[in-house]
């Protein structure tokens, strides 16, 4: 149980009364109407539970990593985690070159875009996906949040599908909607439970907060994931039920619920609004609260904003100082991935390596491993540090399904 | 031929008023209730007092009860469900069933009352995050009552009296999300009655209302809102949390003050949430067996032609109190009243026409 | 006239009411428009739920309030002085009446970005790099964007990255992610996609309105890989 959370009260649905409409029925009566394909969730996957009590279905392999800018450009260890995890619970995958970015920044950050020019580079990765025969599994919050916002969209409005339709057959693409959009996070929220049977370092005296992404459960809340065990079922159970199953102490804090000042103009243009809010109403009140090892997230704003506030609030002797990553790379790390090779935490601003010390593992040694990798790639020995490389220090235990 | 007795289905307050006004105007009444018991919400619940006069709701109902259980024209028959209909007004024949035994008998009737009620909203359906299952000290306007009534109103998590309390209105109602979109009518009245009995029980504690809109119909604004405000200094403040989380050992509630246009954050020992009403299962059950037509919101449709609003879609049958909607009690019973009225009119007309 | 009068709202006194109105009016005609507004009684949930309504003097239930009685004059003070403050994490979503504040704020943008209004101008001022990226690499953010003198404020890390940039790519053991320039390496074939894409939906118009120079970087680019690939959009799409 969260610390600081729960009573003897249970949250059951009460499947006779009215929710809201399920736009996935709407998507497949627009393909029984031939106005586009439908690419299913492939086998096997795991049904998990959402805000209003329906199931989702979220695939555990064949998938197609639409992967996130921000993720891949500035905190590469998030990706290469979420890589890693697949890899080592043997779910095959593919990591796309045919695959732009969704136009997040454009739409929220610039508005120098539309209706039609966001759904299209949409529904044109969605074709990249379906043609490949792998099914999207969306890296970023933002990317996610906005799919499903423009699914929501496509299915109101038959003109800006005919608008789409158009363009995509200039393409020479199907029109293609996935039966479910699906987050990494859920993914990693559906193994939990293999991750922690792998684990190997201790996570029993690491307390953690979880920031959720604001994109993930905000946007069209009727599909992320609320679990009756966490929470009571009253806030979306990702990241949370990760840490809970590695058996990490998560602990409550008073701003939970915040975003996390990251804002997308923000953070680039208005960065006093950024740097004040995710210290102020973030990590400090974390820190008061809670006194964090690490801060848990599951978005790519979220990570970076998080993390690279700090260190301008030191100066000015805030409470801050406190670790901030994926669910996904402290998973990996759990499960004894090196934590440079993989989770790339050279890339992260504050300091990490006291968390490092808790669960048990030799930084210092990691890094003289992984300064000897770019030695041998500056003396040109090598050309890259590749998987193979990674691979073989800790061993595949296959994850089989029951179907 | 028609029969001349009248079937009314619920034991609440409305099922209680039309049962007796049925029989008082001489026609044989056929009372079902589900529970153990009769009283319905008011007495399962464990009401403190009612918003109007605040008389104590267990000596009323006992008093109405009581008028029903001796009245000679009333057949009361606990413990038992409708589970099957058929015929039409003036000659229906409704199959009852004992709860638990599963014996069932058949009878013959020539109208029906529905009164079968509502259920309190359940705050885990929020789309705002209130935490009613997370913090012991968010309790709802039910939870409240009964301690009230109990004499004994304190923090659940400590068994401390209180020394700052709030109402957050309208949860559940009013809500195009949770698809709840009409006012539940009486949570106003409730929220500011206990914010009464709390100021009179635990006269150091400052009590709080957030709302949207104060809905004090009639003598509600001079009876209990003006008093709330000008003797027990109740503060009513124009403004909905979307938040309430753990402080230390305090709640905080996160909302705007619209009046002055800002966020707002406070901390409170207890939040009290101000759930409206839902059809209940009863409700939602019977006009499945009855084949009423129901709203889009599970309670039973009033067509509403004519100026009838105790009609159903289905002649011969009719709708007492909240299992129509919302409703306070002063509604209820007058509703109850009018039901047993047209059942009564049923079944005489039925008996003076056999053939029609 | 505005029912109710904010400071400086005299700001905007010259420019014609009919110029408001038009604006006005095609936010209301967008067809995302009636999903996002349905009516307001005042709940303050969105102001509550709002970051940006802490740290500025902004309120998404104010732009609701605005567009729902059509106050045309505070509606275009809002355009000009208030949507840029938002912070997108669509909080405000939580809406009882099924409105999205943080939507029509998105809507306001787009037509002040369309119809070049100088706020809108100003507001993306430092941002061309930006949606250079976004529009002509495939991804929106890359390493290279990471640089010590326009990062001070994050610390070693940021000259480190930069300084390591080349070397910590190649130690990355995704095959995709070697790149500096773009976040991961793209096809050429995708690439042109979004081009025609761009072409096709008007954005580059779009482009063309709040910065020009911008707009003709952007064609060089585009306009040489379309003709490449066998896209006949280009330039037609405008």
């Amino acid at each position: 149980m969260v610390q600081g959370v729960g009573n003897s009260r249970v949250f059951r649905q009460d499947p006779d009364l009215p929710v809201p409409e399920d736009v996935r029925e709407r998507v497949l009566e627009l393909e029984a109407e031939g106005e586009w394909v439908v690419q299913r969730v492939p086998e096997p996957y795991a049904e998990v539970p959402t805000k209003y009590g329906r199931t989702k279905k979220v695939p555990l392999a064949h998938t197609w990593h639409h992967k996130s800018c921000g993720q891949c450009g500035h905190i590469p260890g998030y990706s290469t985690a979420i890589f890693w995890l697949h890899r080592k619970l043997g779910l095959e995958y593919d990591d796309p070159r045919d695959q732009t970015s969704c136009t997040g920044w454009n739409y929220y950050a610039s508005a120098t875009s539309n209706a039609a020019a966001q759904a299209a580079v949409a529904a044109r990765n969605f074709a990249a996906a379906y043609e490949s025969g792998y099914f999207p599994l969306i890296h970023c919050g933002t990317s996610y949040g906005h799919y499903k916002e423009v699914r929501e969209e496509l299915v109101k409005h038959g003109e800006l599908r005919r608008q789409v339709r158009d363009i995509l057959g200039k393409l020479g693409r199907p029109f293609v909607m996935p039966e479910e959009i699906v987050h990494y996070s859920e993914w990693v929220y559906a193994v939990r439970h293999e991750i922690a049977a792998r684990r190997v370092h201790d996570c029993s005296e690491v307390v953690v907060t979880v920031h959720p992404a604001c994109h993930y459960y905000k946007l069209v809340q009727g599909d992320a994931i609320y679990d009756p065990d966490i929470y009571g079922g009253q806030r979306t159970a990702v990241v949370t039920a990760v840490a809970q199953a590695l058996g990490a102490q998560v602990r409550d804090y008073s701003t939970w619920f915040d975003c996390c000042g990251f804002g997308f103009r923000h953070i680039l243009v208005q960065r006093d609004f950024t740097r004040s809010f995710a210290v102020g109403r973030k990590i400090e009140v974390m820190v008061e609260e809670a006194k964090p090892d690490v801060v848990l997230t599951h978005d790519t704003g979220c990570v970076t904003t998080l993390d690279k506030s700090q260190f301008a609030a030191q100066v000015h002797n805030r409470k801050v100082g406190v670790p901030v990553m994926s669910e996904a790379q402290f998973a990996a790390l759990a499960m004894g991935a090196h934590p440079y090779r993989v989770c790339q935490l050279h890339w992260h601003a504050a300091d990490y390596r006291p968390l490092l010390e808790k669960m048990g593992i030799d930084w210092r040694e990691k890094w003289r491993e992984f300064e000897d990798d770019l030695e041998r790639i500056r003396r040109g020995e090598k050309e890259y540090l590749t998987w193979e490389d990674v691979d073989a220090e800790v061993p595949v235990r296959h994850f089989v399904p029951a179907s | 031929m028609a029969n001349d007795a009248v079937l009314v289905v619920g034991g609440g307050p409305a099922g209680l008023e039309a049962a007796r006004g049925a029989a008082d105007l001489g026609a044989r009444v056929v009372l079902v209730e589900e529970r153990d018991h009769l009283g319905g919400t008011p007495i399962f619940e464990r009401y403190a007092a009612l918003t109007h006069g605040f008389q104590d709701a267990e000596e009323v109902m006992e008093r109405l009860t009581r008028e029903v259980t001796t009245h000679p024209n009333v057949q009361v028959r606990l413990l038992t469900r409708v589970v099957g209909c058929e015929g039409s007004a003036g000659d229906f024949r409704v199959r009852l069933a004992k709860v638990g035994d599963g014996t069932s008998e058949t009878v013959h009737v020539g109208s029906i009352v529905v009164a079968t009620g509502f259920q309190h909203f359940d705050p885990g359906r929020e789309t705002q995050v209130y935490g009613y299952y997370e913090y012991p000290d968010v309790i709802t306007l039910v939870e409240a009552e009964a301690m009230l009534k109990a004499k004994r109103f304190v923090r659940p998590s400590t068994g401390q009296p209180p020394e700052r309390v709030c109402f957050i209105q309208c949860v559940g109602s009013r809500d195009r999300q949770i698809g709840n979109e009409y006012c539940s009518k009486v949570c106003c009245g409730i929220a500011s009655k206990q914010a009464i009995e709390i100021r009179q029980q635990v006269p150091n504690c400052k009590v709080y209302i957030f709302y949207i809109d104060m809905r004090m119909y009639g003598y509600w604004e001079n009876e209990i809102y003006w008093p709330a405000q000008e003797q027990y200094k109740v503060q009513y403040i124009k403004g909905i949390a979307t938040e309430i989380i753990q402080k230390g050992d305090k709640l905080l509630v996160r909302g705007e003050d619209t009046t002055l246009g800002r966020p707002m954050e406070v901390l409170m020992d207890m939040v009290i949430l101000s759930v409206g009403m839902e059809p209940s299962k009863g409700t939602r059950e019977v006009a499945r067996v009855l084949g009423l037509k129901q709203n889009k919101y599970g309670f039973i449709e009033v067509p509403h032609e004519g100026l009838d609003p105790v009609a159903t879609s289905v002649p011969g049958i009719f709708v007492a109190g909240a299992a129509a909607g919302p409703k306070d009690l002063d509604d209820t019973l007058s509703m109850a009243g009018a039901a047993a009225m047209k059942a009564v009119a049923t079944v005489r007309r039925a008996a003076a026409s056999p053939a029609g | 006239m505005a029912l109710h009068a904010p400071p400086r709202l005299e700001r905007y006194a010259d420019v014609p009411y009919e110029e408001k109105e038009r604006l006005f009016q095609e936010v209301k005609a967008d067809p995302r428009f009636p999903d996002y507004l349905y009516g307001c009684y005042e709940c303050g949930i969105c102001v509550a739920a709002c970051p940006s309504a802490r740290f500025y003097d902004f309120s998404p239930r104010k732009i609701a309030q605005t567009l729902a009685r059509e106050d045309v004059e505070l509606f275009y003070y809002q355009l000009n002085e208030d949507i840029w403050n938002c912070s997108q994490c669509f909080s405000c979503n939580r809406c009882p009446r099924g409105n999205s504040p943080g939507g029509l704020i998105t809507l306001m943008r787009e037509v002040a970005v369309r119809n070049g209004l100088r706020s809108a101008k100003e507001a993306l001022e430092g941002y061309s790099r930006v949606i250079y990226k976004i529009m002509s690499t495939g991804t929106q953010v890359s390493p290279d964007m990471i640089q010590a003198d326009a990062f001070p404020d994050w610390g070693p890390v940021a000259k480190e990255t930069a300084e390591n940039l080349d070397l910590w790519r190649r130690a990355l053991p995704p095959e995709t992610m070697h790149t500096t320039t773009t976040a991961w390496e793209v096809e050429d074939r995708t690439l042109a996609e979004l081009y025609a894409i761009w072409y096709m939906t008007g954005t580059m118009d779009i482009i063309r309105e709040v910065d020009e120079g911008l707009h003709m970087i952007l064609c060089d680019v585009m306009e040489e890989l379309l003709e490449e690939k066998g896209y006949a959009v280009a330039g037609g799409g405008e």
